[in-house]
């Protein structure tokens, strides 16, 4: 009985492993069918790349960008509370790009992501793009097409204002909460062994919970993208002065998602040359 | 002191935590109505297909009955296209079907045989016993861990938050991270307690005038077929 | 196929990183084993005095049990974790996870025992003390060992309930097998291969205890009427049965 049963379990296992991959299967197919049409293009005109079955295509079918973004960053993404109205830099990046694609700046459905969800939500295709303080890493360049950076922030230490805590320095044997999925960890790590000292890491699936911790003492040090402490810095925090690595912000994409990809990075591209890009990122003094 | 504690309980933030709290009765809700549906089929697949339906439902039983929540709230969070609203009931629908078929066959499993060819001889099918005469009574027999599993449904909601669904607990925590005084950090926990406590003591007390008015107390199957 | 969730390249990737799971799967274990023991010892004492003839005792346990079931074990553990510290009580999470689980499944093991105690007919009581037994004898000697053979399976279960609950410890960092899944998953990108193979630990965990708690249950009850499994030509025989009579009912 036990030995049939692990039998089927196995089996199922695997058939819902393949039924999963399935949708996973099919648009890698669509993948080598357009990179395959691309590579027809190139070599015969290439302007006529826009023929290759394309995820643009899909979305002017669909006459909705559907774009993740940060719901709780200030000056980024961020949610009215009262109005549920999204706003911030990365709002107005968003909006530009569904009139670039659809012209319509309006023609966008936004959906609040965080650094945990947003790699998850563009795989199973219910996000086109993530524009959501998403940090370009090589290691992320495996698994998304990252546009070039609209954007570059740092990492940065939040500290209780009675911790007497300067810099990393200070935070040998201490221990520093930062939110799952984030590039701070890594970071701070490579930044602890310089200065020969150890800290350890907590991991969180919001960033609410790492203040909550710093607040009660369960770690002592709140560490992330300097845009984002931001939001959560009150009287008895103090954001210090001190960056890590620069953090450059690219607009995400899908792997297999070339065409809107390599839209996508013409155009902000485009943004930066025309100085457009500087002007939207100092209508929000960030 | 009491500056900070009425600094938590303004109109606003009450008014937050009542969007959560009607997120919880949601997901809450409809994972019970969508649960004992399709429980019962799982059970009477279980209790009453020898052949591969049977088997079927008994691997799915065993698979969710024997990993956590937790897993395929990130599972189906993360793997599948279903959008956020929707990934929450589904994931936590999947998981207390399981629950809910073993207490519903639990339920079958005490209706003597003799009912059957009783039924038979009547000339019911095999679907009219079930539909009149077996599912029935087993309903009424299973209700004090029904009513128990319902309470567990309620307080599993608060897995959700793991994906940042902003349910009740969820919404609780968004204003936690703007509290820093001791007074505002208990105030805050014992308002979201209390509101689960309320909740839930309610629905106990259900339990317990149902039991007094049939007579029938939670059994040793009750407490075993009810999740913690 | 780079895309899918499931890639080879990710089970590979998800693979180099097997001694974070092992030490998450270790520490499941042993937090469950402790906080099991905890949960045992509360739920026993606490089972046989809800039992007792004492009132006041009996409403203590009482409010224990309402508290700790009625109020979710997340907003418990976040209690322990981000609370108590306010009030100068600071546990790391492995005691959380020993304490908070432990002390949550010892309300259930309460109703448990309570239950069991009070299947056995208080004529045994009784009659024990006519015999000259003390309560505490009695209980020990003569309830107690008939209630603990009624009571295994729904304690196996509680058992299986349990080593599940630990996985709450993911949500505030408790280094437990779902936290080092989630938090491998989340930074490397490769959740599909993470997360099945944690399904599948945790099930190499409950299976054998559920599967034992069933058999238990099913040689108890094996003069209760067993549901009637039905042959393929049942169904067609009531098929072709009249239906006349369904009014009637």
């Amino acid at each position: 009985m036990m030995k049939k049963f692990w039998a089927l379990f196995l089996a199922a296992a695997m058939l819902l492993t393949t039924a999963c991959s399935g949708s996973g299967a099919s648009s890698a197919a669509s993948s080598t069918a357009s990179s395959a049409a691309d590579s027809a293009a190139s070599s015969s005109a290439a302007e006529s790349s826009a023929a290759s079955s394309g995820v643009l295509d899909q979305i002017k079918a669909n006459g909705v960008l559907k774009v993740g973004v940060k719901a709780d960053v200030p000056g980024f993404g961020l949610q009215n509370t009262s109005t549920g109205e999204f706003e911030g830099f990365e709002i107005d990046l968003a909006k530009k790009l569904a009139e670039a694609i659809l012209g319509d700046p309006e023609a966008i459905s936004l959906q609040a992501v965080t650094a945990k969800t947003r790699g998850p939500l563009l795989d199973t295709g219910e996000l086109d793009m993530v524009i959501a303080t998403f940090t370009i890493t090589e290691e992320r360049k495996l698994t998304y097409n990252f546009s070039q950076p609209y954007y570059t922030d740092a990492v940065k230490l939040m500290v209780k204002k009675d911790s007497g805590i300067t810099g990393l320095k200070d935070m040998d044997g201490k221990t520093i909460g930062v939110a799952q999925s984030a590039t701070s960890r890594e970071i701070l790590q490579a930044a602890a062994d310089e200065l020969g000292i150890k800290v350890s890491f907590n991991e969180y699936p919001t960033y609410p919970e790492i203040k909550t911790a710093l607040d009660s003492g369960r770690v002592d040090c709140f560490s992330v993208d300097g845009s984002i402490l931001g939001g959560y810095v009150d009287d008895t925090t103090v954001i210090l002065d001190e960056t890590y690595a620069p953090q450059e912000y690219g607009v995400t994409t899908r792997l297999d998602a070339t065409d809107l990809a390599e839209f996508v990075d013409d155009f902000i591209g485009q943004l930066k040359e025309s100085g457009e890009l500087d002007e939207m990122i100092a209508a929000w003094n960030l | 002191m009491m500056t900070d504690i009425l600094s938590v309980l303004t109109a606003e933030n009450l008014l937050f935590l009542l969007d959560g709290l009607k997120m919880t009765i949601f997901y809450a809700g409809s994972t019970i109505l969508l649960s004992i549906c399709l429980g019962l089929i799982l059970a009477l697949l279980r209790s009453y297909s020898l052949g591969f339906w049977g088997k079927l439902a008994a691997m799915y039983i065993e698979v969710l009955r024997n990993t956590p929540l937790i897993l395929w709230i990130l599972g189906i969070r993360f793997l599948t296209p279903i959008p956020p609203l929707w990934s929450g009931v589904v994931s936590l629908t999947l998981f207390e079907t399981a629950i809910i078929a073993e207490i519903i066959r639990g339920g079958l499993g005490g209706i003597p045989k003799g009912q059957f060819e009783a039924g038979h001889s009547q000339g019911f099918t095999f679907l009219q016993v079930l539909r009149f005469i077996v599912v029935p009574q087993c309903f009424r027999s299973i209700v004090p861990a029904l009513l128990s599993q319902v309470i567990t449904i309620v307080k599993d909601s608060s897995f959700l938050w793991a994906v940042a669904i902003e349910e009740f607990t969820g919404k609780g925590m968004i204003l936690m991270g703007r509290f820093t005084s001791t007074a505002q950090v208990f105030t805050l926990f014992a308002l979201m307690a209390a509101v689960y406590f309320t909740i839930n003591f309610l629905l106990s007390a259900a339990v317990r005038r149902q039991s007094a008015k049939t007579g029938r107390k939670p059994t040793l199957e009750d407490l075993s077929a009810v999740t913690a | 196929m780079k895309t899918s969730p499931f890639s080879l390249d990710k089970w590979l990737r998800f693979f180099t990183n097997w001694e974070a799971m092992a030490e998450g799967f270790t520490r499941t274990l042993v937090i469950a084993l402790l906080s099991l023991t905890l949960a045992l010892a509360v739920g026993v004492v606490l089972g046989i005095l809800s039992s007792s003839n004492n009132k006041a005792l009996r409403r203590a346990v009482r409010c224990y049990v309402e508290l700790f079931q009625n109020i979710p074990l997340v907003i418990q553990i976040y209690f322990f974790y981000y609370v108590l510290p306010y009030a100068g009580v600071v546990m790391d999470q492995f005691a959380i996870g020993v304490l908070g689980v432990g002390l949550y499944t010892g309300a259930y093991i309460s109703e448990v025992v309570r239950t069991g105690i009070q299947s056995i007919p208080t004529g045994q009581m009784e009659a024990a003390k006519s015999q000259g037994f003390t309560y505490v004898q009695a209980m020990r000697l003569i309830i107690l060992p008939q209630a603990f053979r009624l009571i295994l399976p729904p304690l196996t279960n509680q058992a299986v309930n349990l080593i599940k609950n630990t996985s709450v410890l993911a949500i505030i960092a408790g280094g437990d097998l779902m936290y080092q899944a989630d938090s491998l998953a989340a930074s490397k990108l490769f959740y599909g291969p993470a997360y099945v193979t944690t399904g599948l630990l945790y099930f190499i965990l409950c299976f054998p205890l559920s599967t034992m708690a069933r058999k238990l249950e099913q040689r108890m009850h094996r003069k209760a009427a067993a549901p009637v499994a039905v042959s393929k030509k049942a169904p067609a025989q009531a098929l072709a049965a009249p239906q006349t009579q369904m009014g009637g009912i």
